[in-house]
Parts: structure tokens; sequence; C-alpha cells
């Protein structure tokens, strides 16, 4: 179905090639996964199936893609529209229309197809996504779930043949993305759609894959079956690491797998963990905390405190409320009732320098707060902002994200050094208290690993707290010490992570699957718990 | 139109106010229903800016004197112009219509983003124009996706405890809203090629909006008017 035949490709005024002589052949009704580090190129390689990579981008293509037999040379991406249904990774910038409905027809008014036909598909796509009942709603009101199912029924609404997608989960909380995965799932068995992802969360996908291409970001791609490169990769999900540590000959990329290879792993006694009781500082407290938007309620009155020293993981689904609570403790939404105490003060009514020492906060869009022309611009002015000697913030950015080039423009970093740079901007003040709104959107693992370990240790320095919200649960159970459950504008749960994340099998992280009824939830406690015993 | 070829500012500001009163009564709860109250504020800043300068700069007029502020010397080589001095009544009278002017279109070009989607817009738009269509769709779709990431970018910054004041602070907006916008457009644009947009000449309507007799009525009266002024 899509043929890449020793294809290279490289951008102008860049110094490594993205792919080198890559082939690869995918047959119809295949599901394959891109993987890759964060900015390795897994983008460029969807976007060259449907040719928009070089007609859009620029960049020097040698050889030669070709999907059902029309080449990419030939053929600009407007004439392959009838052949593959693309969704990007922002869906939310490629809508075209304002509501579902007339987005979902747009890409069939364009092909220019019958009326009666084009009813029948829209009908056909609001079922297959249970999009139904959203079919009038304006898209720009709509959760982020939400819009991104909105973009995957415009794709196959025009009958593609290829659905090529692009982080497709990654803003969306674990049970919509299993969702919108196993649809996906259901499209490739029983209509034959080939599907193309790209996803950095592959927990969440490897078990529906048929092959994955291992792309390293210097120009070498390996393609096999999900085992083959899942043995060698360093990028792998948790369930694989599991696998290693436990020293498994063979590997198992599903959790049904996994628990059959390790049922003898899960016989051994283990005492009962004593969960210790913070005795530290108060160093948040929020009381009765009400936030409306309009007629809906975002948070309905809810009440706790947080101490110093630990990691919170607020979680809950998407438009649960989550980024209300954090905006209003980050004091820059007013809540409509309630109070909130930061050490103390009222964080509305804290500024400029007062403010940066208190409070750090990291926006859904880590770039909202960079406005300099270069990285180390950047770190200069936050050395200023905070009478330290220079040089003191790319200290930390270079630790936080290494062989990070001082001199490029934030817009050109990748998501994560984008991350990087934003976060040791604002830990260069030293708040007391971290509030990070969905850190890991576009991480790859090793940069999730290193946030994690920056975060770990800010905590544990006197007196601070980290809150963060996420959809994360591998992120949650390695790094949170207490998890804040939010439904509906209500906290359902607030416990330790082991009791929240075990209590519920839907957001329970894969280790966790594979070794219930123990209570382990990565593998960094399996390792210590046999190593506790031998 | 007819607000230029009228040339009155009295008249220019009952369209304003006509306008006004349209926008507030239609506009739907949509990001770029904002953009009107945005003109607003940048043509009284347009006004206020113009008439300072109509009245200081220039050259003497007759008429009656309603104040006199100091002249600035100038050198030589700039005969016939003057900054300061008497202030006459007919002065002030023609900077501010003339700015009335200026703005009431400002104003009515607001409103019209207001109240249309760029969406919507850009589906009406026969085919045969593609390539300016969508220029024109990404240009109308920028400037209320800007209004909204303002207000988003003023508060993450705010909470990186900048100052929010003065001309500076607008710079450090302006480069990351600067950079939004372009990366929006290009996704925008990228995702309108990849789904077809101006490959076929030739296009069917999902729900058409028709072109109805109440529409005739008001371009013919519109035109009417021109003709008319």
């Amino acid at each position: 179905m899509i043929k890449f035949s020793h294809v290279s490709l490289i951008y102008p005024n860049s110094t490594t090639t993205v792919l080198e002589d890559l082939n690869l052949t995918i047959a119809e009704g295949e599901m394959v996964l891109v993987i890759g580090p964060t900015g390795s190129g897994k983008s460029s390689l969807l976007r060259l199936i449907n040719g928009l990579v070089p007609h859009h981008t620029g960049g020097i293509l040698a050889g030669d893609v070709s999907v059902n037999g029309l080449s990419t040379q030939m053929n600009k991406p407007g004439g392959m529209a009838h052949l593959i249904g693309i969704v990007g990774q922002n869906p939310a910038n490629g809508f075209v229309a304002d509501t579902v409905e007339e987005e979902l027809a747009f890409g069939m008014e364009v092909l220019n197809l019958p009326h009666d036909v084009m009813r029948k598909r829209v009908e056909e796509v609001l079922d297959l996504l249970s999009l139904a009942p959203l079919r009038n709603r304006s898209i720009a009101t709509l959760s982020g779930g939400e819009q991104q199912r909105v973009a995957i029924g415009a794709a196959l609404v025009t009958h593609p043949k290829v659905l090529v997608l692009d982080e497709p989960t990654s803003a969306l909380d674990p049970i919509a993305a299993e969702e919108v995965l196993s649809i996906l799932h259901r499209l490739v068995h029983d209509l034959g759609l080939t599907v193309v992802i790209a996803e950095h969360k592959l927990e969440r996908v490897i078990q529906f894959a048929d092959r994955i291409v291992y792309i390293n970001g210097e120009g070498v791609a390996n393609v096999g079956t999900p085992e083959e490169i899942l043995m060698q990769s360093p990028i792998a999900p948790p369930i694989v690491h599991l696998a290693r540590a436990l020293g498994l000959k063979e590997i198992g990329v599903t959790v049904r797998e996994m628990r059959r290879m390790t049922s003898e792993f899960r016989q051994i006694p283990t005492g009962n963990k004593v969960a210790t009781k913070p005795t530290s500082a108060q160093v948040i407290t929020f009381e009765k905390l009400t936030v409306f938007f309009g007629d809906t309620i975002a948070l309905n009155g809810i009440s706790s405190k947080i101490f110093a020293g630990e990691v919170v993981a607020v979680m809950g689904r998407n438009g649960a409320g989550k980024s209300s609570l954090l905006k209003a403790l980050a004091g820059v939404n007013l809540p409509n009732n309630g109070s909130i105490s930061l050490l103390g003060k009222n964080p509305f009514e804290l500024h400029g320098k007062q403010r940066r020492e208190t409070i750090g906060f990291i926006p859904q869009e880590p770039s909202d707060l960079l406005y300099g022309q270069s990285v180390i611009t950047e770190c200069e002015q936050a050395d200023r902002d905070n009478e330290l000697i220079a040089g003191t913030t790319s200290k930390v950015l270079q630790q936080l994200v290494p062989g990070i080039s001082m001199t490029t423009h934030p817009r050109d970093l990748s998501e994560g050094q984008r991350l990087g740079l934003a976060l040791s901007v604002v830990l260069s003040s030293n708040p007391s208290i971290l509030i990070l709104d969905e850190p890991t959107r576009g991480l790859d693992y090793q940069a999730k690993s290193e946030l994690t370990r920056m975060l770990i240790n800010f905590s544990a320095s006197f007196g601070k707290a980290v809150i963060l919200a996420t959809h994360d649960v591998e992120l949650v159970a390695e790094l949170a010490s207490r998890v804040i459950f939010i439904a509906d504008g209500d906290i359902v749960a607030d416990g330790s992570t082991l009791d929240v994340l075990l209590s519920s099998p839907a957001f329970a992280p894969q280790v966790a699957k594979v070794m219930s009824p123990q209570p382990w939830l990565s593998v960094k406690d399996v390792v210590a718990a046999l190593e506790g015993l031998s | 139109m007819s607000v230029i070829r009228v040339d009155n500012p009295i008249f220019a500001m009952a369209c304003v106010g006509v306008v006004a009163v349209v926008v507030f009564t239609f506009r739907e709860d949509v990001p770029w229903a904002k953009s009107f109250d945005w003109t607003l504020k940048l043509s009284a800043w347009i006004l206020a800016v113009r008439t300072l300068i109509g009245v200081a700069i220039g050259v003497p007029t007759p008429g009656t004197p309603i104040l006199t502020v100091p002249i600035v010397p100038l050198p030589d080589w700039m005969p016939g112009i003057r900054i300061g001095g008497t202030v006459t009544w007919e002065r002030l009278s023609s900077s501010v219509s003339e700015g009335l002017l200026i703005c009431s279109i400002i104003v009515i070009f607001g409103a019209a983003a207001s109240l249309t989607s760029p969406h919507r817009l850009l589906r009406v738009m026969p085919i045969y124009i593609y390539e300016f269509a969508v220029a024109v769709v990404i240009a109308t779709s920028v400037l209320p996706q800007l209004v909204s990431s303002v207000k988003r970018i003023r508060m993450a910054q705010r909470l990186r405890g900048q100052k929010m004041r003065g001309f500076s602070s607008w710079k450090k907006v302006a480069i990351p809203l600067l950079e939004e916008a372009l990366a929006r457009s290009l996704d925008l644009a990228a995702s309108m090629d990849s789904r077809g947009y101006g490959v076929s000449k030739k296009r069917s309507k999902y729900r058409p909006i028709s072109w109805r007799f109440k529409d005739s009525l008001v371009v013919i009266s519109a035109l009417g008017l021109v003709m008319i002024s």
C-alpha cells in the first residue's frame, strides 16, 4: 500500500539527515508504529506519506514515496486526499469549519461527492466515533479528547485507504486514549484500513501494532516486529523494562503475555509497606474552592492541604477541572468562591520578585513564558531577574537538557527542550511551590525520566512542594507521592499514589497490572522488593 | 464607502452607532466576537493621537482662538511648519472630524470581523479564487486568534513575575504571539491542502448557504445608498 524506496531526507541549514536510504513497504491493513526520540523526524516520516514533506515544508528528498501506486513526486498533497487521511499533532489548528458536522463534511465537499453520499457518511462517522451528541456543537468548545475524535472522524469520512496519525493520544486521558486506539484497531480489522501512527506513550499503543519503525534521529531506521525492535531499543514501555529487569529471555508486549511469564515473581511474600504520614509544614491550603465557567461548574467547593516535600499529581478525565484547580492555586483565574493560602499569602496579591520566589508555574504551552530571541538570552534574562551570577540558569539548563544549542531560537527547539528551558527559567528563582500543567505532552521516555529526577530532587530540598496535572499514569507512578483524583469538579480520591492508582484498573500503570496483587507500581519498586528478599 | 463619500462626522458617528447596535445584538459567544471591542479601543487611541497632532502641528489658519500654547522654535530650513501656537476652534473641529472618519471605517471593519466566522467565509468563497481565498481566510482568522492568545500569554508572563504595563511589556507578548499565529496558519494551510482543498474546481455543498431574496435586498439597498451619497 505504502512504499518507501531509497528515501533520504535532509532539511536545508541542517547538518544531520533525517532519513537515509529508507526502504519500507507497508501492506494493506497493517498498523505500523513509528517511534524515536523527540525531534528525530517521526513527524517528517509521517508527512512524507502524503507529500506534505517536501511540498509544504521544503527539504530535499531523494528516492520515492508512493501510496497505492501514486508517487508523491508527481502528486501534491491535495491530489492524494482521497487516498490518505492525516491527523496532525495539534488537531485544533487544522479545523476548517466551526461545527462538528460541517467539519466532517468539509473533506467530502472539496472532493465533490454527491449530497446523499455525504449525508450517509457523516451519520456513519458520527456513530463510529460516538460523536452524535456533539454534532451541532462548536468545535472551539469541545474538550481535547473530543477534538481528537472529530479530527479522526474528519479524516475517515472520505473513506481513505491510509490513515496517518501523529501522536493521537498525547492530550488524552488513559480511558479516552484507549477508546480512540480500539476504534483504530477495529477499523484495521474490519475495513482493512492501513494505519501509520507516531506515539511516545508506547504502553498505550504497543499491543495494537503489527510492526515498528524505529528512527534514531541520525538517519538510521530499523523496521521489525514489536518484539524484535523492543529487544534492543532504548525506547521501550515500562513492561519491557520490567522484562529486562527480571532477566526474562523473551519479552511480552501485552499485560496478558507478561502475566504468564512472571507468575513465579508474584508468588513471593512481601511485607506490607507502612505509609509514612507527612509531618512537614503546610505549604498550600485551599478551602471550599468553587470555579464556574458560564453555567458549568469546573470546581465544586473542594478543600485540601498540601505539605512541604510532597509531589502531588492531580489526575482526572479531560475537562474534569484539573487545569482550573491549578490556575486558581497559581493565582491566575480568580475562583468564584473559597480561599487559597500559599505559605500564608494570597496568590492574587503576589507580584514581581515575591511572586517568582513563592510560586513557579509552567503552563500547558511552555513557550508562553518565553520571549527571547535565543536560548542564551532567555537564560541571561532569568539571571538578571533573580540577581544571580551570570550563567547559573544556563548551567541548570545544560543539566536538564544536555547538548542543547544556546544560540537556537526557542521556537526551533523540540517540545522536550522547550519544556526544559521554561523549567530552568522558572527554577532559577527558586520558588517554594512548583506547579506544572500537563508537562509530559510530546516528551519521550528519556526526557520524562530526566524530568522525574529533576522534580524529585527539587521536592526533596527543604520546604518545597510540587503539584502537577497529568494524564500520564506511568509518570505518576514514578514521581508522585500523593494523588488527588478529580471528577466533575469534586475530589473523588485523595491519598498516597499506591492506594489511588491500585484502586482503579483504568488508571493503574502497566507494571502494577502485571504484578497485581503485589503493591508495586514501577520497575524500581519490583527490583527493590526482590532485592530485599534475596 | 458611503462614510467616506458623505464626509460628515455626524453621519459617520451615526453609522458607528448603528453598527454597534447590530454587533451587540447579533454577535455570538465566540472568540472572534471580541474583535469589535478591540477595534473600538484602537480607534479611540487613533482619534486622540490624530487630534493632538492635528492641533499642535501644521500651518497656522485663521479662526476663533481657544487657547495658546508656546511655539516650539524650529530650524530655518523648515519654513511654514509650526509646532504649538494658537489653537483655533476651526482647527480643532476639522482634526476631530477627520479622525472620526478614519475611526469609523476601522470600527466598521472590526464589526464585520466580529460577526462573520472566518471559517464560514471560506466555505462560501468561489473555488476559482482558491489561492486568494486561502490567503484571506488565514489573514482574517489570525486576528481573532491573536486576541485569545494575547490573554493566555500575558497571564503566563505575569506568572513569571514580569511587569505587565507599558510599551516594553508588549514586545514580550508580541514575539510568542506572532510565532504562534504563524505556526497555526501553517498548520491550517497544511490541513486544508492535505484534505484536497482547491484540487477539484467543482465543489458540492453539504448544507448549502443559499442566496435568499433577503440577501439581494440588502445588496441592492447598499448599492443604492452608495449611489445616492
